[in-house]
């Protein structure tokens, strides 16, 4: 809300410079976004907390600023001269839904002339942003923002039967054949549709609605410059009710808002009188004695106690009573010394009962004034000290595993992402898994980001996307992160490790020549990974968005961890890739699990003392028999002293018969009790090639 | 005759070598030729080669004499040239050893530029990862904490209405559900569920505070970072999704000045001892008193203008640089998990990392932390 510095001053005389008054204000609760220095002087943009609608009104502020200072704030007294005409005789009221409404007053004056409003009034409403109408209009806006309390004008001469009734809108129009509940046409020529339930006012014999209670008037009965006699409408309404209308209606007017925050019950009437006061300076007219007012809210103030002990505890410092007194006197508490102690002044036992003012409903416990006390005595007045902890401090569970996965990870040189779980279903759809049930958004932004991802992969492609599209060709990436899955109604959120990997595997450079990343990099990349928590199996995967050529499912003994492989051809082609995209995604809950598992495990393996020896044998296999089986063959004959078999080399073409290739492998032997000689190594070579041969039609290449 | 012209693959006739009163001319030759020859050895590659053909077995020149003038020679000459040959032996071993001892110890400062590296091209560049910058600050801020015994706790992104606002003290309608614009999930069999357990995504790392108490005992440490969500429409400072590092401590004796003390704590070790620290009254349905807290500027050091004299932008003059809301756990947010409300406190904070990164690394668009733009993550590494 806008607040003039001038208008603040009617209220109470600070004399500190704006500057200092905003930065003291917000140093007690009311937050100043900026001080502007327009014709009217200075304006403050006060950042208004929810809890506070007492604050939005100049009264309210100069309150605040009263307690800050220890300055008196003026009271507001108007005296309107009344007419000896009587108001019960022009107006009745009946509230027949005390839950929506719980005040309703009313006063009218007669013989107003409707005109522009009077500059200062004009400039005022201006400078807090508030367009000028009339006279009339005008009065109501600038009591709002005097004195926080909204007010509606009728053209009393418009109201059927000069009576008003309150209630709830029905949820079919009366006589109507639009079954779709209640409507009027408001202030601003919109035709409104009220839901059920909806604070309206309506005249006559409470057919008509003419207007939405707290919110906006009805265009029917509003003031025009014809208007002759004024029916002035000052009323409370209950927040809860005030915030479902406005949220049904998706209106928002500086009326909703002040009664959505709470305003002050106590304050309609005086709000009526001073409006009151303010048409008959500028409009003229004359003002029927008294007011209806029907007031079915009414309640005796509450009273709450404030303790010394309790604020010690809370706040780990003292303030003295005459503080204490003074700023709850201030903020209108009326605080008084109720314990046994009375006399004397910092008692620990001191303890304060003070009367909860109208305006400030939100305050009803000990904390909250305890709160008030300390944010005018000033929070930098309790100074700062570190507390000792009593306990040890506790990482997450996989906090070491997911860190040595990371490290691992940029060792291999792959790029951490954060992606945002937003997707559009079509995408996600690409590669969800056939069974699984997506978590889609009730109310998402838009289609593109509809639904959460049901799988890491569906976000990487997206980050690959942007690096192509932004001519970043090379790119290697991970991200650690949670895909979001529905299990029946229950949302199921798993952490993945997501790789996406395109272009160079390695640029050309001074010593090398360029590489593509390949799905040997990959894989080796992951076994890598693997090693952390015992190593992956590999198996052939049926994947669909992987290409088959290229593809595996990984597994951590029998659990299946994920997938890797190439991204295929289709869906490359539907995304416009025009290079090869390398992908895995794996589920580190077993991960980590297993990475302790080894990790605790793990134990000290003597080195050999004796020299290990390397035979190489290049094989000649038909396409189809796997290096697995090769391993599978040579470890079923059970030799103690092979150490490993390795993969060398492999060719297929040039000298060798279709549908064979050619595999180098070496293999390592490594005797535990003694060197080896030429014929124990000849006769395990030999064992080697002839299980080979038997077992897979293997031939020995000989260069 | 010329020093440098080769004569060792010549027999000691064609030489015209035939009295032993020749041989010593011959041997100062060769010794010449090799003194002159080692001026030119400039790193371990060039050395190599001086010794492979001074010492080589099959073709160095000690071997070309041996094999060329000492065996043939008669024995009128054998001797004289077999004494001048280990002469020229004691001469060259040596002398090899010690030139390859200067080329180890760097002693080559006479090297060669055509030997010599250039520091200025570059090596071989294995590619290195890198860590998201939100992971960065995150990790930062988590040892922090964890310093001064905050344990580091999760919960779920995908939350229930009842931990993200009712047990904060946030009931339906309340104000402050307008400034948290709420995804909410689609639940197939949502037929007759209470708004309570409606599934929503997080609008704060809040729930993870009852989460927390539910399952322990004060007294209670923690930070809990996370993700959360608001439906705001994205822009250079808002995103739908944003970081926080939720805080919470409660125990039997945990006043404001301790929460005040820990916050600073953080801010000094986070930004730097001479940054300056303020709280200021706000609200928040889940703490009281409520505090925003606040920084004195790091781009002004606090004095709201830069040294050209104009008003600085990051703070807008104010000096002052908005970090984060905190304070005191409400007492009301202790009924939800069976706290009592008079004997234990607490304090709690919500920290927004992206933004916080933003202001620490001068970003000024949050939707590239999540473009993930290499050339930006590369930035950070
Ligand atoms: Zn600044």
């Amino acid at each position: 809300m806008k607040a003039l510095y001038s208008w603040l001053q009617d209220f109470v005389t600070v004399s500190a410079p704006p500057d200092e008054l905003a930065s003291r204000l917000a140093l007690s609760g009311t937050n100043i976004g900026g001080v502007e220095n327009g014709p009217q002087g200075a304006v403050f943009d006060a950042e208004v907390t929810s809890n506070r609608p007492d604050c939005l009104s100049h009264y309210g502020i100069a309150r605040e600023v009263g307690a800050i200072y220890k300055l008196a704030l003026k009271q507001i007294l108007p005296k309107p001269a009344e007419s000896a005409a009587k108001i019960a005789d022009a107006i009745k009221v009946e509230i027949r839904s005390p839950e929506l409404c719980g005040r309703f007053t009313a006063r009218v004056i007669r013989g107003v002339k409707i005109q522009p409003s009077p500059a200062w009034l004009k400039n005022r409403l201006e400078a807090c942003g508030v367009a000028s109408i009339n006279n009339v209009v005008d009065i109501s806006n600038y009591v709002m923002l005097e004195l926080g309390h909204p007010l509606h004008t009728f053209d009393y001469d418009k109201i059927r039967d000069h009576s008003i009734v309150v209630r709830g809108a029905n949820s079919r129009a009366s006589g109507g054949n639009n079954a779709d509940g209640e409507r009027i046409k408001t202030l601003d020529g919109v035709e409104r549709q009220l839901d059920p339930g909806t604070c309206v006012i309506c005249d006559g014999d409470g057919s008509r609605i003419v207007g939405i209670g707290g919110i906006m008037g009805g265009a029917e009965t509003e003031i025009s410059f014809s208007t002759k006699n004024v029916l002035i409408e000052c009323a409370w309404f209950d927040p809860i009710a005030i915030r479902r209308a406005t949220r049904s209606l998706k209106l928002h007017t500086e009326a909703s808002t002040r009664f959505a925050r709470g305003a002050d019950p106590e304050m309609a009437e005086l709000a009526s009188r001073r409006c009151a006061e303010l048409i008959l300076q500028l409009a003229g007219g004359e003002l029927l004695a008294g007011v209806v007012d029907v007031y079915p809210a009414k309640h005796a103030p509450k009273k709450i106690q404030v303790t010394r002990a309790e604020l010690l505890r809370v706040m780990g410092a003292d303030v003295p009573d005459k503080e204490i007194e003074s700023i709850l006197g201030a903020l209108g508490f009326a605080p008084v010394r109720v314990d046994e102690n009375r006399g004397a002044a910092g008692s620990i036992l001191a303890a304060w009962e003070c009367t909860q003012p109208s305006w400030r409903a939100e305050v009803s416990r000990e904390i909250d004034l305890i709160e008030e006390i300390v944010r005018i005595y000033g929070l930098d007045k309790f100074p700062p000290r570190l507390p000792a902890s009593r306990q040890g401090a506790a990482r997450l569970p996989h906090y070491e595993a997911e860190m040595r996965l990371r490290e691992r990870l940029i060792g291999l040189g792959y790029r951490e992402v954060v992606t945002i779980p937003h997707v559009a279903e079509e995408r996600d759809a690409l590669f969800r898994p056939a069974d699984v049930v997506p978590a889609s958004l009730a109310n998402p932004l838009s289609e593109e980001a509809g639904i959460l991802r049901s799988t890491g992969t569906v976000t990487m492609i997206g980050a690959l996307e942007w690096n192509l599209n932004h001519g970043q060709r090379n790119a290697r990436l991970f991200e650690i992160g949670h895909h979001y899955r529905l299990n029946g109604s229950k949302p199921v959120e798993t952490r993945v490790l997501t790789l996406g990997a395109t272009g160079a595997a390695r640029d050309k450079n001074l010593y090398e020549p360029a590489r593509d990343y390949s799905f040997a990099d990959l894989k080796g990349d992951l076994d890598n990974l693997g090693a952390l928590a015992g190593g992956l199996r590999w198996q052939e995967a049926a994947t669909e968005y992987l290409n088959a050529a290229r593809r595996g499912a990984l597994f951590l003994k029998a659990e299946p961890l994920g997938v890797a492989g190439q991204l295929s051809r289709r869906v490359a082609e539907r995304l416009k890739f025009r290079q090869d995209v390398y992908l895995a995604e794996i589920n580190l809950g077993p991960f980590y699990c297993s990475y302790y598992g080894v990790k605790n495990s793990r134990r000290y393996q003597p080195i050999p003392r004796f020299p290990a020896v390397e035979r190489d044998f290049s094989l000649m296999l038909s396409d189809g028999t796997h290096f697995s089986d090769v391993v599978k063959a040579i470890s079923s004959l059970n030799i103690p002293d092979v150490a490993s078999v390795e993969a060398a080399d492999l060719f297929r073409g040039k000298n060798i018969p279709a549908g064979k290739y050619s595999l180098l492998i070496k293999i390592t032997l490594q005797p535990r009790s003694a060197t080896l000689t030429d014929a124990q190594i000849n006769e395990v070579s030999a064992r080697i090639m002839s299980t080979l041969e038997k077992e897979l039609g293997a031939q020995l290449r000989t260069a | 005759m010329n020093a440098a012209e080769n004569i060792t693959p010549k027999k000691l006739a064609e030489l015209g070598v035939t009295e032993p009163d020749q041989v010593a001319t011959l041997f100062a030759q060769v010794r010449a030729r090799f003194d002159d020859e080692s001026t030119r050895v400039h790193g371990e590659e060039s050395w190599k080669l001086f010794r492979d053909a001074w010492l080589g077995r099959k073709s160095g020149v000690l071997t070309q004499i041996t094999d060329n003038w000492l065996k043939p020679a008669g024995p009128g000459l054998k001797p004289a040239v077999g004494a001048a040959l280990n002469q020229l032996r004691a001469h060259v071993e040596p002398k090899i050893e010690a030139l390859h001892a200067a080329i180890d110890s760097g002693g080559d400062a006479a090297a060669s530029p055509r030997d010599r590296v250039d520091l200025s091209l570059p090596g071989v560049i294995r590619p290195v990862g890198s860590r998201h910058l939100i992971r960065q600050v995150f990790q930062e801020i988590e040892d922090i904490f964890f310093s001064i015994g905050f344990s580091v706790a999760e919960g779920p992104e995908i939350e229930t209405s009842y931990y993200n606002f009712e047990a904060l003290n946030i009931p339906e309608f309340h104000p402050v559900r307008d400034d948290m614009d709420t995804f909410y999930i689609d639940v197939p069999s949502s037929a007759g569920q209470q708004s309570n357990t409606s599934m929503l995504l997080r609008t704060h790392t809040s729930p993870v505070q009852i989460r927390t108490m539910e399952k322990t005992k004060p007294p209670v440490r923690v930070i809990v970072p996370g993700k959360v969500y608001r439906r705001d429409n994205p822009d250079a400072t808002h995103s739908f999704m944003f970081h926080q590092i939720e805080g919470l401590a409660v125990d039997s004796d945990i006043t404001f000045c301790d929460f005040t003390g820990t916050i600073e704590y953080f801010v000094k070790q986070f930004f730097g001892s001479g940054v300056k620290t303020r709280f200021r009254p706000s609200y928040f349905p889940f703490t009281e008193p409520s505090v925003e807290f606040d920084a004195s500027c790091i781009f002004c050091n606090g004095t709201g203008s830069n040294s050209s004299g104009t008003t600085c932008s990051k703070c807008k003059g104010s000096g002052w640089i908005e970090l984060f809301g905190a304070g005191m756990v409400d007492p009301a947010v202790y009924g939800f998990v069976n706290y009592d409300p008079k004997k234990v406190s607490g304090f709690a904070f919500g920290i927004g990392i992206d933004r916080l990164a933003m202001l620490k690394y001068g970003i000024d668009d949050i939707q590239a932390f999540f473009q993930n733009d290499v050339r930006f993550l590369k930035q950070f590494p």
